[in-house]
């Protein structure tokens, strides 16, 4: 097991520097940004330019920003947004945001999604089936910026029951006061429809499967009663499914949701891989690849890895 | 059986597809458009009055018995879509017009822009300035190339003892050395020096200073074949062609400027490896496009360039001098015309920065590595005002709160000496202002209605609830939108779909006179009006009585001419002013007319034979509903004005979202886009040399492709001894923005533009802006404007739209209720706008 997980880890990262190299070529190939500017000096930008090393040839480029990384912590600064600020630092400040909202999305989620998943189960082709199934259809149909103008919309602004915004800081004291939560509320909501209904779904679907196992009648003629052989062998299996979706989820939560993160007001980190590609900051598109490679890669590997927790029958590594 | 049916049917296909094919129409090799010359009338020669205008110092001291200084709170509650672009208000540096939303409250210029006594217009007062500017180029002659006699040229502010930072440190001479000292260091090379040496208040040696020995690259003073026969090295902008950055076969990237006599390859991204023009070198580019006798040989001007050492001065040479504690001296490259004006004006910002601040927000890189002193680097950052710990004001209101992306606050300065020198009086009842991001646009209705914010802006879909309201206002911008044809024949052929025919002037026209710009502005804009020149309302061509160029005698008449409107005794209209406000650019017969003319013409020229199917493409950003209503429109009017044509029946009309639609036109990619152009409404004369003649391929700012200005002959007749004058109207262009060498012609006849009266350059733009718009390349559709909404809580001090300072600005603000009032107000009513 040892030797597969470090087997994993090195061909991750090899495979991170291959696509670090391929995105900064392929990014520094484009054009630069425009420097036309009307009755502005363009020398201006381009001496700057030059003294940034734009000019070097791009493999000297790319082990001059490893070389900053590296040695220094130095992912850059930003140039053409966030001009002048470091990378890292915006990063940072803006992550927590992202996951504290999206934390409390999951939370509510999956309690809420395998409840209903085992309730739905459990009671199969019957009305509370019908009714669980098709609201489960209708959220994960529905994109979840319809749901946040509805909640926004009779929540905040009709029922005034929270403010239409997140909190800033300067109101709020902390991301973790009880006037964040509540201005959190909202967003939280619409985040977790369509998880609750993601969650219900597989779950429903695992376990309704599991349960028509014969080892579930075995389970039940060896005396245990319904809720044991639920609880102990249903849902265990069902869980080898159901818990790399979760440990996906909660992964997942580092790339933020641009559009509920806009609707709400969020100072998240959502907007900005797609901003720094339509600016061309190539310091900003450089540092988010490589975070979401990251995330990628990291979450294969612990998927992979749990499955062997979860059912120890699934062995990895073995050649057996 | 089905099988044999299946390959007889498809034989069948594919013969039809190839006789089609044989029969399908071939547009004529090329199309001439044929000489065109424009007659652009009289001129009355008036020169400048000595010394220019004066300007007027009193101002607008709040509604009488108002009572500004009480102890309430006032918020002004606002918001922003987003900081990523304005994360930047260090004065040296600062970039985009987002920048300046915190910028303008945390400085104060040397003079300031306020409204007059009486709400008319603006005053200009000295603010970080004691005093008025004094002329003081006597005192330099013999010193940094001033001769005697020449006034202009040197100009000294006495400082304003009270201006301190919101520490209380005094401001003093040695301050301002200092931040010029940093605007100009060659180590960072911040971004806005080259407002003290690329326009008309250059000072002395700065650009020398920033540069330090370095090479610039400026426009050719010669002819490249001159350049070269005398053994001057000649450079191209790579941006000519598109592929500055882009990599020779060892993977360096090309730099902007290369010597045209360079071999070096690179490669062209735009065109598929293996065919022709995939891999260029400058001196490909040069002698197969730009050399003499090359088709673009009239751009030399713009993409060839020489390069030029900076001399090696020291700061002692900078025309930047400190007389004593609290006077400064500007020594500027060139007299300022009009000064009275034109130096407040561009004093009317400021470019200090805090010294011990501004020393500890630097860092130092030696080739990319991180070294100790400023001495011995080649490069330094500064984040000099980039966050709330690193801020300074010296303005009415400092940075009391910022959270990245989220919202920051200013608070009142109260060490500003605004607030207790008693010559702002009504001035800045606002407390506070607190700036929130709200990205969406439902969202920010929704914040507005709920009283959580002070004002918002309307979108055309708003319109139908909130027009009526008497809490909107209406703010013009300098922004003209307008519809525009392609007329590259060669690349309206590439276009496979016939819309070569748009090269075809009646054509054009025809369609032009279709659409009526009152309907169009009304029905699909939110607050857009009626649009039928290049500049509107909002340009001011005389700076000192601030007279609009749009309502100039010569600048209606253009437009009434152009549209062919006749007035005075006898005709349609009585007057010019009543032919003008009849004017909406449509009439549907004579729109046939043309459109009759223009199928015979089309069918002469071999360019369409009279059968084949048009179809004219319109680029838009996207295809939302309101695009989908105006492709509509415009489908809906052509059809209409070629009913009974040749064309009728022939004739469509398609949309296409893009995205890049700019640059699409730019490549001479789009048959027809909508354009918009603005900006710099203080000068009406520059704009055309800038923005609408400068290059007919794309390549400059002209969004007309295929329109090229440098082959239209624009005669004019000054009367007496000079006559008429005829040169091509891109020089009638340049010359109206000041250029003299580069059109000997005009500058051997007339002198520089400058030196005549605002009523004479008046009428030598209205003539470019006629001439420019006689060929139907463009249409204007509708003036911009922004509706917005402003909460009841507030009131700005004009109803009407100054130049300069709009309704007043925030200075004015005055307030219906406090804070406190207001929170319970809106949490006991239900705000109804």
């Amino acid at each position: 097991m040892t030797k597969y997980v470090v087997k994993r880890i090195l061909f991750m990262f090899l495979t991170m520097f291959v696509i670090t190299v391929m995105c900064f070529v392929l990014i520094k190939l484009l054009p630069l940004p425009a420097v036309r500017e009307m009755g502005r000096d363009i020398n201006l930008v381009l001496a700057k330019r030059e003294k940034m090393g734009y000019n070097k040839p791009i493999m000297v480029q790319f082990f001059l920003y490893l070389k900053s990384i590296f040695t220094e912590w130095d992912w850059g600064v930003g140039e053409q947004m966030y001009e002048g600020l470091g990378i890292w630092d915006v990063m940072m400040q803006k992550l927590p945001y992202t996951i504290v909202v999206n934390l409390y999305s999951i939370l509510l989620s999956i309690p809420l999604g395998l409840g209903l998943g085992i309730y739905a189960a459990l009671k199969k082709n019957k009305w509370q089936d019908a009714v669980i199934s098709t609201m489960v259809m209708v959220f994960i149909s529905v994109p979840s910026y319809v749901y946040a103008f509805l909640v926004q919309y009779i929540f905040c602004f009709k029922l005034n029951w929270f403010p239409l915004q997140l909190a800033s800081l300067s109101q709020a004291g902390s991301l973790v006061s009880g006037k964040m939560f509540v201005s959190m509320v909202p967003a939280i909501m619409s985040l977790s429809f369509g998880s609750i209904a993601g969650f219900t779904r597989y779950t429903r679907a695992e376990l309704s499967e599991v349960l028509t196992g014969d080892y579930m009648l075995l389970a039940r003629t060896k005396g245990l009663t319904k809720a044991q052989a639920i609880s102990r062998h249903a849902l265990r299996n069902a869980m080898v499914v159901i818990l790399p979706m979760i440990i996906g989820e909660f992964i997942g939560i580092l790339g933020g949701s641009m559009i509920i993160e806009n609707i709400f007001g969020i100072p998240g980190i959502g907007n900005l891989y797609v901003n720094s590609i339509n600016v061309r900051d190539y310091n900003f598109f450089m540092a988010l690849n490589i975070f979401y490679t990251l995330i990628g890669l990291v979450s294969g590997i612990v998927i992979d890895i749990s499955y062997g927790f979860i059912d120890p029958r699934i062995r990895m590594g073995s050649k057996k | 059986m089905k099988k044999v049916l299946a390959l007889a049917a498809a034989s069948c296909l594919m013969v039809g597809t190839v006789s089609g094919l044989a029969e399908g129409f071939t547009p004529a090799p090329s199309y001439d458009v044929g000489e065109r010359t424009f007659y652009a009338g009289t001129v009355n020669l008036e020169a400048a009055p000595v010394g220019g205008g004066s300007i007027t110092t009193d101002i607008y001291a709040g509604e009488e018995g108002k009572d500004y200084t009480d102890e309430k709170m006032y918020t002004f509650n606002d918001f922003t879509s987003a900081l990523t672009s304005s994360m930047n208000w260090d004065v040296l540096s600062w970039e985009t017009s987002d920048d300046s939303a915190i910028t303008d409250y945390i400085i104060t210029g040397f003079y300031g822009f306020h409204m007059n006594s009486d709400k008319t217009g603006y005053s200009i007062t000295p603010e970080a300035a004691a005093e008025m500017p004094v002329d003081v180029t006597a005192e330099y002659v013999g010193q940094y190339g001033i001769k005697e006699g020449e006034t202009g040229k040197a100009w000294r502010i006495a400082l304003n003892p009270d201006l301190c930072f919101n520490d209380g440190t005094k401001v003093t001479a040695d301050d301002y050395v200092y931040s010029m000292q940093q605007q100009l260091n060659p180590k960072i090379l911040n971004r806005r020096a080259d407002s003290w040496y690329d326009g008309t208040f250059s000072i002395v040696n700065a650009k020398n200073y920033l540069y330090a020995g370095k090479t610039t690259y400026d426009a050719i003073p010669d002819t490249a074949e001159n350049l070269l026969s005398a053994g001057t090295e000649v450079y191209l902008d790579m941006s000519f062609w598109g592929i500055v950055g882009a990599p020779d076969a060892d993977g360096n990237p090309a730099p902007q400027y290369v010597s045209i006599a360079d071999e070096t390859l690179y490669r062209d991204a735009a065109v598929e490896e293996g065919k022709a023009e995939d891999w260029v070198s400058a001196k490909y580019l040069f002698d197969n496009y730009l050399a003499a006798g090359a088709p673009y040989e009239s751009y030399q001007g713009d993409y060839l360039k020489v390069a030029n050492a900076a001399k090696d001065v020291t700061w002692e040479d900078v025309g930047l001098k400190k007389i004593d504690d609290y006077t400064i001296d500007f020594v500027l490259e060139a007299a300022v015309a009009e000064p009275a004006f034109y130096v407040p004006y561009n004093l009317s910002g400021n470019f200090l920065v805090k010294k011990d601040l501004y020393e500890a927000c630097k860092t130092f890189y030696k080739e990319g590595a991180q070294v100790e002193t400023e001495e011995e680097a080649d490069e330094v950052k500064s984040d000099y005002c980039r966050s709330l710990e690193k801020t300074v004001s010296y303005g009415p209101y400092m940075l009391t709160s910022f959270q990245l992306d989220k919202e920051y606050t200013l608070s009142r300065n109260e060490n500003w000496f605004g607030y207790h020198d008693g010559k702002h009086l009504g001035q800045y009842q606002t407390d506070a202002i607190v700036v929130s991001v709200i990205a969406d646009h439902a969202t920010q209705l929704l914040a507005f209605e709920k009283g959580e914010v002070d004002g918002v802006g309307l979108q055309s879909e708003d319109m139908d609830k909130y027009a009526s309201s008497k809490y909107i206002h209406y703010t013009p911008q300098s922004y003209t939108t307008k519809l525009t044809w392609n007329t590259d024949y060669a690349k309206l052929v590439e276009h496979g779909t016939n819309s070569q025919i748009l090269v075809i002037d009646e054509f054009r026209k025809g369609f032009a006179f279709a659409l009526d710009a009152n309907d169009f502005a009304t029905s699909y804009t939110a607050a857009g009006t009626a649009g039928f020149g290049m500049l509107n309302y909002m340009y001011c061509y005389n700076p000192f009585t601030g007279e609009a160029y749009r309502d100039s005698v010569p600048a209606k008449k253009a437009l009434v001419e152009l549209f062919g409107m006749e007035y005075g005794e006898g005709k349609d209209y009585a007057t010019l002013d009543e032919a003008y406000e009849a004017m909406t650019g449509y009439n549907m017969d004579y729109a046939r007319e043309l459109m009759a003319v223009a199928a015979d013409k089309a069918i002469e020229a071999g360019i369409w034979d009279g059968e084949a199917a048009i179809t004219l493409d319109i680029r838009v950003y996207n295809s939302d509903e309101i695009y989908n209503k105006m492709y509509n429109y415009f489908k809906t009017q052509l059809t209409e004005a070629v009913k009974g044509t040749k064309f009728e029946g022939k004739i469509d009309m398609t949309m296409t979202p893009d995205a890049d639609y700019y640059e699409t036109n730019y490549s001479g990619g789009a048959d027809m886009i909508f354009t918009t152009w603005g900006g710099a409404a203080m000068d009406p004369f520059g704009v055309f040399a800038r923005c609408y003649c400068d290059a007919s391929d794309g390549s400059g700012n002209q969004m007309e492709y295929g329109y090229d200005t440098s082959k239209i002959m624009v005669t004019y007749d000054f009367g007496g001894e000079i006559g008429e004058v005829t040169d091509t109207l891109q020089h009638w262009a340049m010359w109206a923005n000041n250029a003299t060498a580069d059109v000997p012609v005009i500058f051997e006849k007339l002198g520089a533009f400058a030196d005549y009266a605002y009523s004479t350059r008046c009428e030598v733009v209205a003539g470019v802006e006629h001439a420019f718009l006689n060929w139907f390349t463009t249409t204007s559709l509708y003036y911009r404007n922004v509706a917005s909404l402003t909460s009841q809580k507030v009131n700005w001090a004009s109803d009407t739209y100054l130049n300069v300072i709009g309704f007043g600005g925030l200075e004015y603000y005055t307030y219906n209720y406090d804070d406190a009032a207001w929170a319970d107000y809106i949490a006991n009513n239900t705000l109804v706008y």
